[in-house]
């Protein structure tokens, strides 16, 4: 019987390992359980990063097989990680586009991953943090206001003092990022929470205009609203010397970033200010 | 066996149920993915729908509507149990995992609490498929022990790495060669007497082959790295040097660095580098003595005080008699 690939991945089914011999979910072996391993011990990594990790896990278990290419290598995975109800995820980051992997428990339950690491007052203080950055403007929720939330939160009393460590332990986990003084999502809570944040917040949730994914820091279209990150208005805009709101043509008012290219040398980071952009911070 | 589809005459919307009816002791050849995405599915193999119809409807007449009805009511609620169990072993398989990396033992009845709930009574099945999936999945093996055999580890079933391989995984992750760099950059700032000029530490890198805006493959964007990130992270202190025209900046250390790290554990870095003693730089090296007989006295300071807090919390709960927490 003649099954497309896509086909045989749509009708995975439970790991067949248990009956004797997999039956279409891809193949594991001690490559991938140890690139398994490694990214959950991470909890998210950049491309080049996870490249490596690739390369090493094959160095390490099987040196003279051809190592895969990466997209196939984790969807291999994946095919097989879809009974668990979990996925490497492939995302990028919202400032300037480099792209970013993490394993993502794809049934929601919320702030489970964190549990592990952090008290109950703690976990609470990253809730409280999280729906101030949702319901921003920027995308970005200072540190002021998410410490006078200090008194409601659930638990153990906290003071401020130990509120800022906190925060800082989040930044340390890659849970937060911390700019001069505010505080936004790192790549890989959005990432992993994406889920659980557009269906617990769906009226405060904003969404990107071009990918349609979670969208907490970008560029708005000062006419209509639409929102967009900076890396897909970096493509959409693309060498376009005169770029338009795709939503309503109105001329887009704002700096149009590079796309990321790791061979390019650029203008690395930081304030990509234009007096227009430092107006409304750039959202 | 293979019929002419006609997908228009079903029926019940349901048909995709009648095909998971029909291996019905086959447990575990069931996952979320037939059932959270049915439309596609239905359209995509109605043959096999229709087969598994024709077998089901042995006792009952498919054929009627009260027939039908019962058929696919059982096959929803039969459907329902296999996913609520697929999913109670997912989440079994995640919450090991999570527990796991805190190195703590997981005990059946936490897992009874947390996850399992009202089906303790198949526990034995549920414990048997994650087992499994941490097995061929991760490579763990879940071991029992304590007397009654309740509790629970994850057992890593790889072998012990060659030192090199270790070292090379060690180093992923990115931290580790993030933290090569900033100790190169303290380093830079110790040896200059405490501070280094932007152009300084500039210069240095650009000799590693390190420049600011190019992206690097294994820091990043430097300048993003050290100007933003290590400043925040509060490595590494920026500020404009007074009276310098053009105005120039300067790097010193940041407090978390004071606190992490000490001024002898880099000059031996700094040594190391050039094969060389630390003693080779005697300044650098008698302040760093120093710093080293500071820091052991604050901490036995600070090992003094809490002490002295301890007996003066036991004097008061011997004088109370209750816990004053």
């Amino acid at each position: 019987m003649e099954e497309g690939r896509a086909e045989r991945r749509r009708r995975t089914e439970a790991p067949s390992h248990t009956q004797g011999g997999p039956r279409r979910a891809g193949v594991m072996t001690d490559v991938h359980r140890r690139f398994l391993q490694l990214l959950m011990t991470h909890g998210v990594l950049e491309e080049w990063d996870v490249r490596r990790l690739q390369k090493h896990c094959y160095r390490v278990h099987d040196r003279t097989a051809a190592v895969e290419e990466l997209e196939d290598f984790i969807n291999n995975i994946n095919s097989v990680l879809e009974s668990l109800y979990i996925e490497i995820k492939k995302g990028a980051t919202e400032d300037d586009g480099r792209p970013v992997y993490a394993l993502v428990n794809l049934a929601t339950t919320s702030v489970s991953k964190m549990a592990s690491d952090f008290a109950e007052n703690e976990l609470d203080l990253f809730r409280k943090a999280l729906e101030l950055i949702i319901d921003s403007e920027t995308g970005f929720a200072s540190s002021t206001n998410i410490l006078n939330l200090v008194d409601q939160l659930k638990g153990k009393k906290m003071r401020k003092k130990e509120a800022e460590q906190v925060l800082q332990k989040f930044v340390q986990n890659k849970w937060l990022i911390e700019k001069e003084g505010e505080f936004t999502l790192h790549s890989r809570a959005i990432l992993e929470m994406e889920q659980y944040i557009r269906e617990t917040y769906p009226d405060a949730v904003k969404i990107c205009n071009i990918c349609h994914s979670l969208l907490i820091q970008g560029q708005s279209c000062e006419t209509c609203g639409i929102r967009m990150h900076l890396p897909c208005v970096a493509k959409y805009f693309q060498s376009n010397s005169e770029p338009r709101c795709p939503h309503c043509n109105d001329y887009w008012p704002h700096e149009i970033p590079e796309v990321f290219d790791p061979e390019k040398e650029r203008e690395a980071g930081t304030s990509r200010a234009t007096k227009r952009s430092l107006r409304s911070r750039q959202h | 066996m293979l019929q002419k589809p006609e997908s228009g005459a079903l029926p019940i919307p349901q048909a995709e149920g009648e095909k998971d009816g029909d291996r019905d002791g086959e447990t575990q050849a069931l996952t979320a993915s037939q059932n959270e995405v049915p439309s596609p599915f239905l359209q995509e193999s109605p043959k096999e729908d229709l087969g598994a119809r024709k077998e089901e409807g042995a006792t009952e007449s498919a054929l009627t509507p009260k027939g039908s009805r019962t058929l696919a009511a059982k096959a929803l609620a039969r459907r329902r149990a296999y996913r609520r169990l697929d999913r109670t072993v997912a989440e079994l398989v995640q919450f090991l995992l999570v527990k796991d990396k805190k190195k703590s033992p997981i005990t059946r009845s936490e897992m009874v609490k947390y996850v399992i709930g009202d089906l303790k009574d198949l526990f034995p099945e549920i414990i048997a498929r994650a087992a499994e999936h941490l097995r061929y999945v991760f490579g763990f093996e879940l071991k029992q022990f304590g007397r009654k055999h309740h509790t629970y580890i994850l057992v890593n079933k790889f072998k012990p790495l060659e030192e090199e391989e270790e070292v090379e995984e060690e180093d992923l992750g990115g931290d580790g060669p993030r933290l090569g760099l900033l100790i190169m950059i303290l380093g830079l700032i110790y040896m200059k007497g405490n501070s280094a000029r932007e152009t300084q530490v500039w210069e240095m890198l650009r000799r590693l082959g390190v420049r600011p805006s190019k992206y690097h493959f294994l820091f990043g964007y430097p300048k993003r790295l050290i100007m933003e990130d290590f400043v925040q992270q509060r490595y590494l202190n920026y500020r404009q040097v007074p009276h310098t025209n053009p105005p120039e900046c300067e790097f010193s250390w940041g407090p978390r660095s004071n606190l992490e790290i000490s001024k002898m554990k880099v000059l031996g870095f700094v040594a190391k580098l050039h094969k060389k003693e630390p003693q080779h730089w005697p300044v650098q090296y008698r302040e760093a003595l120093a710093d080293e007989a500071d820091r052991a006295r604050a901490k036995a300071r600070a090992e003094a005080s809490m002490r002295a807090r301890a007996r003066a919390r036991a004097r008061a709960t011997d004088r109370a008699g209750i816990y004053p927490w």
